[in-house]
């Protein structure tokens, strides 16, 4: 058994004559807080899908815990866990049904820790899920969650539609669970700030393929911005090149740091690092460049 | 905002909601006064580099003063929503460092005498800043007379600060 959770190597899925994903590689290592940043529409999505079993792949294979999530996904999935981007919980029960309703289906229920994150959030015991606030639906889809005792936790863009109180909360809880029992995770997300303070690995999918793959503490040493005089010569391997209000603008994802303060000291540009929120940004956005 | 002290108890036990949820894991001063630590996640330096720099400077301050205890790894990623290992890899070079210490079964704990920066270390830092405070002072018009002045007053006001204790 490899330290590998789930990956996927060189898998093209999607709908009729586009594939959404289209030659994507990835890979999760135990431990690991995998996040997947991707504009909409980029096949976030599909990836989570795929991952789960929930939709076949046209080439390529995906692995979860080393087997097929599509035709051996009951086993694949006895150890995972889903939040679903939309709450999907039966709409008609109270969350204590709720949970009674689900340790049924899962060997290793606890019910002391569903019950105390309902607590910690707040969630009434008797409303209906549907008349549930969004925060609090989130709320019992990871209490429900995390109650089955994950060692993978693979959520959709959970915070979406939440407000930052709300999102707080949320990420509290993770980080309660991370610190607690230390599940693997897997999640998409636009909440790009949060992603950052919480995540070990960041992905960029973008056209199909994963377009940035890096351990979160390598990604801000790997890109710089620079900006310099029209007339100034290029510095090497420039991801992409814009005329800006105060001269050239260059992003490097690639750049030697001798090679880069020697073209520094000869033309004076200036180089700054880069937020995660700007590397994502240089990475996803879809206009050619250089 | 005014805070009681946590005891240890509280400090390592991470899973009460009490505690994760209200700011008595924040740092605070030996004379019980909260302080913080700002997360910037949208700054260009990495958070555990954030983390260290920040720990390291309330120590140099005093504001965390030696022997005083600093929360668990357990209890700052909690408060602050931070990747439990992002808190521990910066306590791990502050460890290394010398500036934090790690009693076992008792928690983590300010050295008793952090280690002062080496010479050509603290000249070569205060070169830096000293570097932009000069081009500040002059892009402003400043003479040096004046420059050196503002100098003066904020160092005077910071070692009645902290009880001119440290010089």
């Amino acid at each position: 058994m490899t330290d590998d959770i789930a990956r996927f190597e060189a898998v093209t899925a999607g709908y009729g004559g586009r594939p959404v994903l289209d030659g994507f590689d990835l890979r999760l290592r135990r431990g690991a807080v995998y996040a997947l940043l991707a504009r909409n529409g980029e096949g976030k999505t599909t990836a989570v899908r795929c991952l789960l079993g929930l939709e076949p792949v046209a080439a390529g294979r995906v692995s979860l815990f080393g087997l097929d999530p599509w035709s051996e996904r009951t086993r694949a999935l006895a150890r995972v866990a889903y939040v679903p981007e939309e709450p999907d919980a039966l709409p008609g029960l109270t969350a204590p049904r709720l949970g009674r309703t689900v340790a049924g289906l899962m060997p290793r229920w606890e019910a002391a820790i569903y019950s105390a994150q309902l607590d910690r959030a707040g969630v009434p015991r008797d409303v209906p899920f549907a008349r549930l606030s969004r925060g609090q639906k989130a709320h019992v889809e990871l209490a429900l969650a995390l109650a089955s005792r994950p060692d993978f936790l693979v959520l959709d863009d959970p915070t979406l539609g939440l407000d930052h109180v709300a999102r707080r909360a949320f990420y509290g809880e993770l980080i309660h669970e991370l610190v607690e029992r230390g599940v693997t995770v897997f999640i998409t997300s636009h909440d790009i700030a949060a992603i950052e303070k919480i995540a070990t690995h960041v992905g960029v999918l973008r056209r199909g393929k994963l377009a940035l793959d890096m351990e979160i503490e390598a990604l801000k040493a790997g890109f710089r911005r620079v900006r310099f005089g029209k007339h100034v010569p290029m510095p090497a391997r420039p991801l992409r090149v814009e005329s800006g209000l105060w001269g050239v603008e260059a992003v490097l994802g690639d750049y030697q740091p001798a090679e880069l303060e020697s073209w520094r000291q000869k033309t004076g540009a200036e180089v700054a690092p880069m937020s995660l929120e700007e590397i994502f940004v240089a990475v996803a956005d879809d206009k050619e460049v250089a | 905002m005014p805070c009681a002290r946590p005891t240890r108890a509280q400090v390592s036990a991470g899973p009460a909601a009490s505690d994760r949820l209200t700011a008595s894991a924040s740092l605070y001063y030996n004379t019980d006064t909260v302080t913080g630590l700002r997360i910037d996640p949208s700054a260009a330096t990495p958070i555990w580099s954030q983390l260290e720099e920040q720990l390291r400077q309330l120590v140099a301050t005093r504001r965390l003063a030696p022997g005083a205890p600093v929360p668990s790894v357990r209890a700052l990623a909690a408060e602050l929503i931070v990747n439990p290992a992002t808190v521990a890899k910066a306590y791990q070079r502050l460890c290394d460092a010398g500036v934090l210490v790690v009693r076992r079964g008792e928690g983590t704990f300010v050295a008793d005498r952090p280690p002062e920066m080496s010479r050509t270390e603290r000249a070569r830092a205060l070169r830096e800043s000293a570097e932009r405070y000069a081009a500040v002072a002059r892009t402003l018009g400043a003479g040096t007379d004046e420059a050196i002045a503002a100098v003066e007053a904020v160092l005077g006001r910071l070692d009645r600060a902290i009880g001119g204790s440290k010089r």
